[in-house]
C-alpha cells in the first residue's frame, strides 16, 4: 500500500511521529500522512487504534479527513487530507522548530513576530467553523479534548479544521462522561481538571481559550508553569479578555464559552447564534492570512530552499546479519551453529567436546541441583504465574512501560515541552469506553481490566480517596517542587500510587486508612494534625479520629494484650485485598515515603482546618 | 410503527437498504447519538411494540447484511439502533434477564450475529459491526454461537430461507470437533489483512471472544487445540507487525490464565512452540521480542518440561546463559522484567544435564514433585 503514495517533504513532527507530504499516485492528489513508530510506543496498539476509530468515523467538511492507514514495517502511516495553509498556531506565530532559530528571527525583525496579526473579522470566521466542526462532533457523541490554536489547520483556499484526535473519546450511549485527564493543561476547561466527569462542554472552554490564544498570541497564564496553571484554572475566576483594544461582541463570545460551570456553558449550536459569529464573513478571506504567511515564510525561512525531505529511515527488516542461532535440531546441532564454512565443522566438534567436561561435571552434581531444582520449581511457577498475572494486570495500566517514559504527573513538563499534550493521566476508561457497568462486573476479566471495577464499598472509597486527594495532592506537590530530581522521585510515588489505585483501589484504601489510623496513634504526629470534622462526609469515611472508639479500643489492645493483635489483624484485615499479601510490602515503604508528602498537601490544601 | 415494517419481505438489495435507511430515519431523525433521546420519549409500551416488530420482521437481520451497502452515516445510526436494541429490556423485567432482541437472536437467529461477523469482509462495515459485536459480546451464549459456528448443510437451516424456517435452529454441539470453517476461523484471515483499522478492530473482538469467556474458551481450546494453534501460530509467524506483537501479547494471555491451565501445559510440552518462540526472542524488533519473553518464561518455569523441550533448553543452554543477560537490557526501569529475567536464568542454569523425563504425567504432578524434593 505505501507503494500508492510518493512520499514528499516532511511537514513537522511532535511526540506521535513525523508528517510528510505525499502524492497518492492514483489520483494526484496531496496528502499528508503520519509516519507512527510502533516500535517505540510501549503502549497498548489499541490506544492509536482509538485514534483512528475517531476519525474513520468523522465525515464533514469541518474535521481533517481520514482516508486510510496501514502499517508498513513496524511503522503506522496515516493517511489524511492534506491542508495547505498551516495551522492557526503556525499563521499567528510562523514556524520555528528551534529556539534559537526564533529568537534570532524574533531580534532581527524588531521583536515583530507574527507574521501578520489575527483581526477580529478573520478570528469570527474561524471561530464560526470550528463551532460548526464541534457542533458535528459533539452530535456524534464525539469530544475532541484538545482544542488550541496548534490543532485548528487551514487549507489553502482558507477552509478551517479541526486536527489531531490523538485524544479525542468517543462517549457511548451508556457512558455520557468521562474523567480522563487528557488535553494541555492551559486550555483545559474547570471540570476536566477536577476530574468530576465532564462532557463535550469541555471542548467550548478550550474554544474559548483558543479564541483568546489567537487574539493574544498565547493562551491566558501562559508564563505560568503548566502544573501549576493545573491548580489555577479550577481555583480563579474565568480568563477574560478586558479592555477597549477588543470589541463588545468578540468580549461577550469569550465571556460565553469561558462559563466555569459546563451545566451553564452554552453549546456549539446555541454559540453559533451569537452576535460575534453571525456578523463573521466568508472563509475566503482566510486565504488572505494563507497567503501573508507564505510571503513573510518566503522571505524568512530557509525551510523553503532546503524542505527535509523524505528518507526511508526503515531498516530493511528482512535481512538479517548472520549471528548465533539457536540449535533446534537434535541429530546435527553442530553444523546448525554459527557460520556454515566447512572448515569450521572441525573446530565446532571441539567446541562441544570442550563442553562435555563441564557436562560431567555437571552430572556429579546432578543430585544436588536436581532436587534442589524440583524444591524450587514448583513455588517458583506459582510466583510466576502470580506475577505474569499482575503483569498481565498491567497490559493496560501504566506500570507495564518503564517509568522513566511517561509518567501520570504530566508526561514531560521540563522546559521547552510544556505546551504539549496530556494524553492521558491514567489510562482507565478509554480502553473500554464500551463496557456498561452491569455487565463488565459479571464478566470482569482478571486479565485485561484496564481498571479493576470499583465493587466494594472499600474499593470506591478507595476510587475516591484517589481521585480527590492522592491524585491532587501529587500535583500540588509536584508543581511546588523545585528540583528535578525531587519532582522525577514525586512522580515515581505517583505513578506506583495510580497503577495500585487501577489494579487494587480496595487496597489503596486500607493503606490510606492505616496510615491515618497509624498516624493518629502516634502521639506527636497526631497532636500535628487538625481532628477530622465530624461533619465531612469524605473524611469521616477515611479518618479515625482519635476519639473514636474503635481507635481506643484498637490502642488498649495494643498496650495491654500484645498477643491479640494479631487475631484482630486476622480477623479484620487479612481477608481483605491488598492486606499482608507478600508482595505488597512495598506499599508500606511506599506509605511511608508519601506520608509526609501527603501531610504536607493536606495542610496547604486545608489550611484552616 | 410496525405499518413500517409490515410491507418487509426479502426484496433486491437497492430496495431493501431504501426500506432499512427509511426505518432508521423514523428511529433516529436527527443524530446517531439522539437516538436514545428519541426512543425516550415515546411511552414504554411503544418502545416494547417498535422491539418486538424489529423481532417480528427479522429486521435485524436485514440491517446486520445491509450496512455495507449503506450510506456513511447511515451505517453510524444503524449501529447506535443495534447497541440500543441489544441492551433493550421490557420495563417490568428483572436485572438478571436477557435482553429481548438478544435473547431471541442467541436462541432462534444466531444468523444476525454471524452477518454482525461478516461485516469484517467490508471496510464500510468493519467497524460499526465490530462495536456491536464487542458490546454483545459480554454474554457467553454469543461467544458460543460465534466459536461453535459450522457452515450450515443442506438439511440445516439455511440462512436465506427467512423467519420461519429460524426455528428449526439446532442447539450447539460442544462436544464435536470443529471442521475450522466456521465464522470463528475467518477472524484469523480478517486480523491479518485489510488496513489498519479492520484489522486491528477484528483483532480486538478475536481477543474478547478469547478472554472473556473462560469456561467455554478453555474447553473449547481443549477440544480443538491442534486446529487452533496451527492457526494461531501463523498469526505469530505474520509478517504484519502489529498482527505479530498482538497475537503474540494474546498468546501469553491465553497460556497464563488459570483457566486455561490444561492448553498450557499441552502447550508447553510442544518443542515446535519453543522454537517459535525462542525465535522470537531474536527478532529485531524489540517489543515483538519482549511480547516473546513472557511466552518463553511459561516454557522455562513449567516443572515438568516434556523430554522434547528439556532437549532444546539444555542444547541451547550456553547459548541461553549467554544471550539473556543482555536480552533487552536497556528495560533498566522495568523490574519486574529484569526479575523474571534473572528467574529464567537461574532455572536453565540449574537444569541437569540430559534430559529427565517428566517426573509424573501432566496434571497431578505438580503436587508429588514437591513431595519428592521433600523427602
Amino acid at each position: 500500500m505505501a507503494n500508492q503514495y510518493q512520499v514528499l517533504e516532511e511537514l513537522g513532527s511532535g511526540s506521535f511521529g513525523v508528517v510528510y507530504k505525499a502524492i497518492e499516485r492514483a489520483t494526484g492528489d496531496i496528502v499528508a500522512i503520519k509516519h507512527i513508530d510502533l516500535e517505540s510506543s510501549e503502549d497498548d496498539i489499541q490506544e492509536i487504534q482509538q485514534e483512528i476509530a475517531v476519525l474513520s468515523t468523522c465525515a464533514s467538511p469541518f474535521v481533517t479527513q481520514y482516508k486510510t492507514s496501514f502499517v508498513r514495517g513496524y511503522k503506522l502511516w496515516i493517511v489524511m487530507e492534506y491542508l495547505g495553509g498551516g495551522s492557526c498556531l503556525d499563521l499567528v506565530w510562523g514556524k520555528f522548530d528551534d529556539p534559537f532559530e526564533k529568537f534570532v528571527t524574533l531580534w532581527l525583525t524588531g521583536f515583530q513576530l507574527k507574521p501578520g496579526p489575527f483581526s477580529e473579522a478573520h478570528i469570527a470566521i474561524i471561530c464560526r467553523e470550528l463551532l460548526l466542526g464541534l457542533d458535528y462532533l459533539h452530535r456524534e457523541g464525539k469530544i475532541h479534548r484538545d482544542i488550541k490554536a496548534a490543532n485548528v489547520l487551514l487549507s489553502s483556499t482558507g477552509m478551517v479544521k479541526l486536527a489531531d484526535f490523538g485524544v479525542a473519546a468517543q462517549l457511548t450511549n451508556i457512558k455520557s462522561q468521562r474523567n480522563t485527564f487528557v488535553g494541555t493543561p492551559f486550555w483545559m476547561a474547570p471540570e476536566v481538571i477536577q476530574q468530576a466527569g465532564y462532557d463535550f462542554k469541555a471542548d467550548i472552554w478550550s474554544l474559548g481559550i483558543t479564541a483568546m490564544e489567537m487574539v493574544n498570541g498565547e493562551p491566558p497564564n501562559a508564563s505560568t508553569h503548566p502544573m501549576k496553571v493545573l491548580f489555577l484554572i479550577p481555583k480563579a475566576p474565568a480568563p477574560r479578555l478586558e479592555g477597549g483594544n477588543y470589541s463588545r461582541d468578540l468580549k461577550d463570545f469569550v465571556a460565553a464559552c469561558l462559563v466555569k460551570d459546563p451545566d451553564r456553558r452554552p453549546t456549539a449550536k446555541e454559540l453559533l447564534k451569537h452576535k460575534f459569529i453571525r456578523g463573521a464573513g466568508k472563509v475566503e478571506e482566510l486565504q488572505e492570512l494563507v497567503e501573508r504567511r507564505q510571503e513573510w515564510a518566503g522571505g524568512k525561512s530557509e525551510r523553503t530552499s532546503h524542505p527535509r525531505l523524505y528518507e526511508e529511515t526503515m531498516h530493511t527488516m528482512g535481512v538479517k546479519e548472520e549471528r548465533d542461532e539457536w540449535i533446534f535440531d537434535t541429530i546435527k546441532a553442530p553444523t546448525l551453529a554459527p557460520t556454515s564454512k566447512h572448515t569450521q565443522k572441525r573446530r565446532k566438534l571441539s567446541v562441544i567436546e570442550h563442553d562435555t567436561p563441564e557436562e560431567a561435571l555437571q552430572q556429579l552434581n546432578i543430585n544436588g541441583s536436581l532436587r534442589q531444582s524440583e524444591t524450587q520449581m514448583n513455588p517458583a511457577v506459582q510466583k510466576s504465574s502470580e506475577r505474569r498475572r499482575s503483569s498481565a494486570n498491567k497490559v493496560a495500566s501504566p506500570g507495564r512501560r518503564p517509568s522513566g517514559q511517561k509518567q501520570p504527573l504530566v508526561p514531560d513538563m521540563s522546559f521547552g515541552n510544556s505546551g504539549s499534550t496530556i494524553r492521558q493521566f491514567r489510562r482507565v476508561s478509554d480502553n473500554s469506553p464500551n463496557i456498561s457497568p452491569e455487565s463488565s462486573i459479571a464478566g470482569r476479566d482478571e486479565n485485561r481490566p484496564p481498571l479493576v471495577e470499583a465493587v466494594t464499598k472499600e474499593s470506591v472509597l478507595g476510587r475516591r480517596v484517589y481521585s480527590s486527594v492522592i491524585e491532587n495532592t501529587f500535583q500540588e506537590v509536584h508543581s511546588q517542587t523545585g528540583s528535578q530530581g525531587k519532582r522525577e522521585a514525586l512522580s515515581r510515588v505517583a505513578d506506583a500510587w495510580s497503577a495500585l489505585d487501577a489494579i487494587d483501589p480496595e487496597g489503596e484504601y486500607q493503606l490510606l486508612k492505616l496510615i491515618i489510623e497509624r498516624v493518629y496513634s502516634d502521639p506527636k504526629l497526631s497532636s500535628l494534625l487538625p481532628v477530622a470534622h465530624q461533619n465531612s462526609p469524605q473524611r469521616q469515611k477515611l479518618v479515625l479520629a482519635t476519639n473514636n472508639p474503635h481507635l481506643k479500643s484498637h490502642r488498649r489492645r495494643q498496650s495491654l494484650q500484645v498477643p491479640q493483635e494479631d487475631i484482630w489483624a486476622d480477623s479484620h484485615q487479612m481477608n481483605l485485598p491488598g492486606r499482608l499479601i507478600p508482595g505488597m510490602e512495598h506499599t508500606k515503604i511506599l506509605a511511608d515515603v508519601l506520608y509526609s508528602r501527603w501531610a504536607e498537601g493536606l495542610k496547604t490544601r486545608w489550611p484552616v482546618v | 410503527m410496525s405499518f413500517l415494517f409490515g410491507r418487509n419481505k426479502q426484496k433486491s438489495s437497492a430496495e431493501l437498504s431504501k426500506l432499512v435507511k427509511e426505518s432508521i430515519l423514523r428511529l433516529d431523525s436527527t443524530a446517531s447519538q439522539k437516538v436514545r433521546q428519541i426512543i425516550d420519549p415515546f411511552n414504554p409500551e411503544q418502545v416494547y411494540q417498535l422491539i418486538v416488530s424489529l423481532i417480528q420482521e427479522d429486521l435485524l437481520l436485514l440491517l446486520a447484511v445491509a450496512i455495507p451497502k449503506l450510506p456513511f452515516e447511515t451505517r453510524k445510526d444503524v449501529q447506535v439502533i443495534f447497541s440500543y436494541v441489544f441492551r433493550y429490556k421490557p420495563p417490568n423485567s428483572t436485572m438478571a434477564t436477557e435482553p429481548l432482541a438478544l435473547n431471541h437472536v442467541i436462541n432462534s437467529r444466531p444468523e444476525v450475529i454471524t452477518a454482525l461477523c461478516r461485516g469484517y469482509e467490508h471496510r464500510e462495515s468493519a467497524m460499526s459491526c465490530g462495536t456491536v459485536l464487542r458490546e454483545i459480546l459480554k454474554h457467553d451464549a454469543v461467544a458460543a454461537i460465534i466459536l461453535y459456528d459450522e457452515p450450515k448443510g443442506g438439511s440445516l437451516t439455511n440462512v436465506t430461507n427467512g423467519a420461519n424456517a429460524s426455528k428449526g435452529t439446532t442447539p450447539i454441539q460442544y462436544d464435536i470437533p470443529q471442521t475450522g470453517q466456521g465464522i470463528f476461523w475467518r477472524f484469523f484471515d480478517w486480523v491479518e489483512a485489510g488496513g489498519f483499522e479492520i484489522s486491528t478492530d477484528a483483532f480486538s473482538t478475536f481477543r474478547d471472544i478469547l478472554t472473556k469467556h473462560k469456561q467455554l474458551v478453555s474447553s473449547y481450546l481443549s477440544k480443538n487445540f491442534a486446529l487452533f494453534f496451527g492457526r494461531y501460530n501463523s498469526l505469530v509467524l505474520s509478517n504484519n507487525y502489529v498482527t505479530k506483537r498482538q497475537s503474540i501479547k494474546l498468546l501469553g494471555e491465553i497460556l497464563l490464565d488459570r483457566a486455561n491451565y490444561q492448553v498450557m501445559t499441552t502447550y508447553v510440552d510442544s518443542a515446535d512452540h519453543l522454537k517459535i518462540c525462542m525465535n522470537l526472542l531474536r527478532d529485531e524488533r524489540k517489543m515483538v521480542a519482549y511480547e516473546g519473553f513472557h511466552v518463553f518464561k511459561v516454557f522455562v518455569a513449567n516443572p515438568n518440561k516434556s523430554m522434547a523441550v528439556q532437549q532444546i533448553l539444555i542444547k541451547n543452554r550456553n547459548k541461553l546463559l549467554k544471550f539473556l543477560p543482555d536480552f533487552l537490557a536497556d528495560r533498566t526501569d522495568d523490574e519486574q522484567f529484569s526479575d523474571e529475567k534473572a528467574f529464567l536464568i537461574r532455572q536453565i542454569e540449574t537444569m541437569p544435564s540430559s534430559p529427565t523425563p517428566p517426573s509424573v504425567p501432566q496434571l497431578a504432578g505438580a503436587g508429588s514433585t514437591v513431595a519428592g524434593g521433600g523427602g
